[in-house]
């Protein structure tokens, strides 16, 4: 038995206009949560889908559990949550949740005890009312989205794939869907997603991949990432009196590459080969009052920005991401 | 396995279970029935009026012919014939008696007046003036009663008695019409067109409706997005085969109830169209033999594959039902132009078109079955048919399924030829 939920080796895939997926390799560990970040356009839903066998990489390898994704039964083993969700609208809630299952070779009486678990976990079933009797369209979006997340996990899948879980959903629905991540996580379940926010995969990631422009830029655990990527980042924050000799300071390229203001507090990235300790000692000359001024990891989102920078969400092809 | 038949239990029950299907298989032997008895109705409008013996006629010729027809036009010896107004006038005077005569159909006093006189017997020729003059049914009843009493009268000229020439002249013939085959007997010719039209039509009906059911089936799982989801559990042919399979099946089901409740209906035809009071015509159904069904069946499943095929391909090539009418024209234009062709095969079903007809696939599931219900066809004609179907079948639904599998999950710009034959060459 390997340790890889997931083994992807030297990945393609080519659309007639532009190439989705580039020499892509990357590897998931069992129950580990981890996130594929990237920007709209960057290859992650491509990845995702040949992932799921739903279509095929022009080059390379993808195993599942050690095995070929093409072989019968592997996809068994995975729940997926499409980005674009959508079910049978006119069928009735338990039927599409007892179709789902049986697609995945779970039998319907099986199936059918798993519903009415599900359903009342996450409120649709009630005393009073059971919205599995309901067809599909007379339940609210925020229903419907519990609906297909049930139908995801119904096969108790070892390893989930959600594309994009947050898109769409409440912060009821997120919360629900957040601690939900942290129970498969607990049972030992690899849970893969992919997202554009990072705040949530800061939070919930074991492990991250980004990708921009259908190539992998770095991958490894947040622990690992973020120190590779830290101690060239001070907090900042200053007193009232910010006059012009301070701005020379805090505009000086040779000691800070980049200040990011959107903050409470400024937060800089020093340039290469700078010292903090001189910049301490220039601030004070300056005249500045220091309020806080501390080394710090820089967070996803900064190495995300740092690593794929603008041009690379400019040109992230919007569609098939 | 167990997934494709979970797709076909979920394609066949979700439409079984609609209204639209209760629906639609309630109304079915209801149309048949209406057409079946429709016709008889219509029939029944094309008797002779029944007051057509409301005429006067003005007899010339001294022989009492006047005061016969009035008597036959009335239903014989029992019929009440004052209606008729017998005016007995001689040859001299018939110019004023009919000015008189016209007069009075204009004031609608009669629906018309007869002219009898010496002519009649000499050149067999007789005038007939009035407000049903144009139609059909009532001269030719009043001619066919003319020309048996002319006859009578001729016959007792002759020297026979009255009785003997009322025994004579009164025989009426039926032509009953009966078409033969190898098999021999197979019920009256007309029954066998009848029914023969209503096979192809009935074919042409349920492939239209049962494809365009699995396009729209395609479409639904395109827009509500669920094709994603289930395309990661299964593939997409098990999924398009599904889908095919289960609504066939619906069809089949359909089928079966509406041509259950249609025998049905004939059976119960004749208490109902007493009840209406319609005259009752004899009507057998064709015998059909078994070799003859299970043919039929065969078309109507390898046509419905054929189309249904085609119809999913177009529906995974759009996003919206709005563009279905315009993508799916070329798939129904097949099945449109085959349908023009049942009428010049029903009227040769041997000439060379009809036969042509029969090897193409996409017009033999309507024409094959056609031909068969009009009579024998030679098992050669059959072999190739079936043969070029389940060929065409093969290559429709493997190239179908191509452009599913690519297309199910596109959106947006519709894809151009050039792309849609990649999509078929690309083996994923």
């Amino acid at each position: 038995m390997t340790d890889s939920a997931i083994e992807i080796r030297g990945v393609a895939k080519r659309y007639a206009e532009h190439v989705a997926v580039h020499d892509l390799s990357l590897s998931v560990p069992r129950g580990a949560v981890y996130g594929l970040l990237g920007p709209n356009g960057a290859g992650k839903t491509t990845t995702i889908r040949m992932l799921l066998n739903i279509i095929a990489p022009d080059e390379g390898s993808i195993l599942l559990f050690g095995r070929p994704n093409d072989e019968a039964g592997v996809t068994d083993r995975v729940g997926y949550l499409p980005e674009e969700r959508g079910l049978y609208k006119r069928m009735q809630v338990r039927r599409v949740l007892r179709f789902l299952a049986e697609l995945k070779g779970v039998p319907g009486h099986e199936a059918d005890r798993r519903i009415v678990e599900w359903t009342e976990r996450l409120g649709l079933r009630t005393p009073e009312k059971d919205w599995g009797l309901a067809k599909v369209d007379e339940l609210s979006r925020g229903m419907q989205q519990k609906v297909q997340f049930i139908g995801t996990l119904l096969h108790d899948p070892e390893l989930v794939i959600l594309d994009e879980p947050f898109s769409g959903l409440d912060p009821i629905n997120a919360q629900a869907l957040k601690d939900t991540v942290v129970e498969l996580k607990r049972r030992g379940r690899t849970v893969i997603f992919s997202t554009h926010l990072m705040d949530n995969a800061e939070r919930l990631c074991d492990s991250v991949c980004i990708i921009a422009r259908g190539e992998k830029v770095l991958d490894g655990s947040v622990a690992g990432v973020k120190a590779e990527h830290g101690g060239r980042n001070i907090a900042l924050a200053l007193g009232a009196s910010r006059d012009g000799a301070v701005a020379a300071v805090l505009g000086d390229r040779t000691l800070i590459s980049r200040i990011d203001d959107s903050n409470r507090f400024l937060e800089l990235e020093l340039a290469p080969g700078a010292d903090p300790q001189l910049l301490l000692r220039r601030l004070l000359e300056s005249g500045a009052t220091i309020e806080r001024f501390e080394l710090v990891t820089p967070s996803l989102h900064q190495i995300f920005l740092e690593k794929v920078g603008a041009t690379g969400v400019e040109a992230g092809v919007t569609g098939h991401g | 396995m167990a997934r494709l038949w979970a797709v076909i239990t979920r394609e066949y029950m979700e439409r079984v279970r609609s209204k639209w299907f209760l629906v639609s298989t309630i109304l079915a032997p209801l149309l048949f029935g209406v057409m079946l008895i429709l016709p008889m109705w219509m029939a029944r409008t094309m008797q002779p009026s029944a007051d057509i013996g409301h005429i006067v006629i003005l007899d010339a010729t001294g022989s009492r012919l006047g005061t016969r027809i009035a008597g036959e036009l009335n239903g014989g010896v029992t019929g009440d014939s004052s209606l008729t107004q017998v005016i007995e006038v001689a040859s001299a005077a018939l110019g004023r008696a009919e000015s008189t005569s016209t007069q009075q159909v204009i004031a609608k006093r009669a629906k018309g007046y007869l002219v009898v006189d010496s002519a009649t017997f000499s050149s067999l020729r007789a005038r007939y003036s009035g407000t049903n003059a144009t139609s059909e049914v009532d001269m030719r009843r009043l001619e066919r009663i003319l020309h048996d009493q002319v006859t009578a009268i001729r016959l007792e000229r002759a020297g026979l008695d009255a009785v003997q020439v009322r025994a004579l002249t009164s025989s009426a013939v039926t032509l009953q019409t009966d078409q033969l085959s190898e098999r021999g007997r197979g019920g009256s010719g007309k029954v066998s067109m009848i029914f023969a039209f209503g096979v192809a039509f009935l074919l042409y009906i349920a492939i239209f409706l049962y494809g365009q059911n699995v396009l729209r089936g395609v479409i639904e799982e395109k827009q509500t997005r669920v094709a994603e989801t289930v395309v990661s559990s299964i593939s997409p042919t098990t999924l398009l085969a599904g889908k095919v399979l289960g609504v066939g099946a619906v069809g089949i089901t359909q089928l079966t109830l509406s041509i259950a409740g249609s025998v049905l209906l004939v059976r119960l035809r004749e208490p109902i169209m007493h009840r209406l009071g319609m005259p009752m015509v004899p009507m057998s159904l064709p015998h059909i033999s078994p070799a003859v069904a299970l043919l039929l069946l065969l078309y109507f499943l390898l046509g419905y594959v054929f189309y249904a095929a085609l119809f999913a391909a177009v529906g995974a090539l759009i996003s919206t039902e709005q563009e279905a009418q315009q993508v799916q024209l070329p798939v129904a234009m097949l099945l449109v132009i085959t349908a023009l062709f049942i009428q010049p095969v029903m009227m040769a079903p041997e000439a060379p078109l009809a036969r042509r007809l029969s090897w193409l696939p996409f017009s033999s599931p309507i024409i094959m079955p056609l031909r068969l219900s009009l009579g024998a066809i030679s098992a050669l004609d059959i072999a190739l048919s079936l043969v070029s179907l389940v060929i065409g079948c093969a290559a429709v639904v493997w190239i179908a399924a191509r452009i599913y599998r690519t297309g199910l999950l596109m959106y947006g710009k519709r894809a151009t030829l050039g792309e849609i034959m990649r999509w078929v060459r690309v083996t994923r």
